[in-house]
């Protein structure tokens, strides 16, 4: 952690700027077109990005974690980054559960982030995340398993705007006869919303979403709605690396507290 | 409480006949963890390979119109036996714990009955 904040601005993608990070055994966030890596000695402990659904999200609406006890555990351990801890310490998640939902977070994230080669683009040194360790995973396993995901959904279908764009239903496109999990991924697709979108509504890992998503549109039921002035998802750093990366917890309580106004 | 590390330790301590242990997504045919294997049994490709099992079952029983699930698959080798267990889980996890046991001295009740109490632990 000897090095100042670097900007990434003129190198290459996030998976090589990773993967020089990973050699140096670095700590700290890397931010990209499409989310944030953090690494602990150049290992790999979290990704988030705006286009999956984070940890919360995937917790609260399945009941795993009531809405209370997860936001009780960011308030209480977000400032420590322990908040994953807490979880499991008020007895609210099992260890083992919390480390299967964070790994499929962290790689659902890393899909965003690695799978298109989108650019770095600063590194913060010694920046940690809110919801502290749970698992660490080396940066190749990330690489290799990103790509691996990349082409199992182009062999499906290889329109990667499927991934990001907001989705609409084909004229006369029925979820009948369609498989439960096909079926019920096609009635949240609305013209609006994105697979993000859509993988909150079901409360389903994104990755499997994309799955479903990408069989839809194989089969000619769905595909990315016209380019209209409909509002995408923004990116996670919009100003090009030139604000502070936002800090999510905070953000997510003042939105709650607004809402609940 | 055990996490997934113990968890797959667990399998291979206090399930007789136990080699080899793995923790599988099969949406993508990522292995979450893996315990045991080694140069001669790679349970990478155990992983990825047995997730085409799983989605060949999934699809025949979706064909078939069947609304069942599976609570596992059982493949019987000569000297051994690989078990797949698929997790439950409200969020629809998508995964397997897939289990590499010794033929002659595994009991297939027994371990099952364990494999149940050690997937509830990680189960959300």
């Amino acid at each position: 952690m000897t090095r100042v904040t670097t900007t990434w601005t003129t190198q290459g993608t996030t998976s090589a700027a990773l993967g020089t990070l990973a050699a140096e055994g670095a700590s700290g966030a890397l931010s990209g077109e499409r989310g944030i890596v953090y690494l602990s000695a150049g290992r790999v402990v979290h990704v988030e990005s705006a286009f999956t659904p984070d940890l919360g999200a995937l917790l609260t609406p399945s009941g795993a974690v009531p809405p209370d006890g997860w936001w009780d555990a960011v308030d209480r351990g977000g400032t420590q980054h322990r908040v994953g801890h807490r979880l499991v310490d008020s007895g609210r998640l099992a260890a083992g559960a919390l480390e299967v939902c964070h790994l499929g977070a962290l790689f659902d994230a890393a899909y965003f982030l690695l799978a298109h080669d989108t650019r770095a683009h600063r590194f913060r040194p010694g920046a940690s995340h809110w919801l502290g360790a749970v698992r660490s995973v080396p940066v190749d396993a990330v690489v290799r398993e990103t790509g691996r995901r990349r082409a199992l959904l182009d062999r499906i279908w290889p329109d990667p705007a499927i991934d990001t764009a907001p989705l609409t239903r084909v004229p006369d496109a029925r979820a009948a006869g369609l498989p439960v999990r096909r079926g019920r991924t096609l009635t949240q697709v609305d013209g609006v919303r994105t697979a993000a979108e859509i993988a909150s509504a079901l409360a389903c890992r994104t990755y499997r979403t994309l799955v479903e998503l990408r069989r839809l549109a194989a089969a000619g039921l769905v595909a990315p709605a016209p380019p209209a002035p409909a509002p995408s998802v923004p990116t996670a750093d919009p100003a090009g690396g030139v604000w502070d990366d936002p800090d999510t917890a905070l953000l997510r309580r003042l939105r709650d507290a607004l809402e609940a106004l | 409480m055990a996490n997934l590390e113990t968890s797959l330790k667990e399998c291979l301590s206090s399930i007789d006949g136990a080699s080899a242990a793995a923790l599988v997504d099969y949406t993508s045919g990522m292995a979450l963890g893996t315990l045991g294997g080694g140069k001669e049994f790679n349970l990478e490709v155990a992983a990825a390979g047995n997730t085409d099992v799983v989605r060949a079952k999934l699809r025949t029983m979706e064909l078939l119109g069947l609304k069942e699930e599976i609570e596992d698959i059982l493949i019987t080798l000569n000297s051994q036996y690989h078990m797949i267990r698929l997790l439950k889980g409200r969020g629809g996890n998508g995964l397997f714990l897939y289990l590499v046991l010794d033929a002659s001295r595994a009991n297939l009740a027994m371990a099952r009955h364990q494999l149940r109490r050690i997937e509830s632990e990680l189960e959300v």
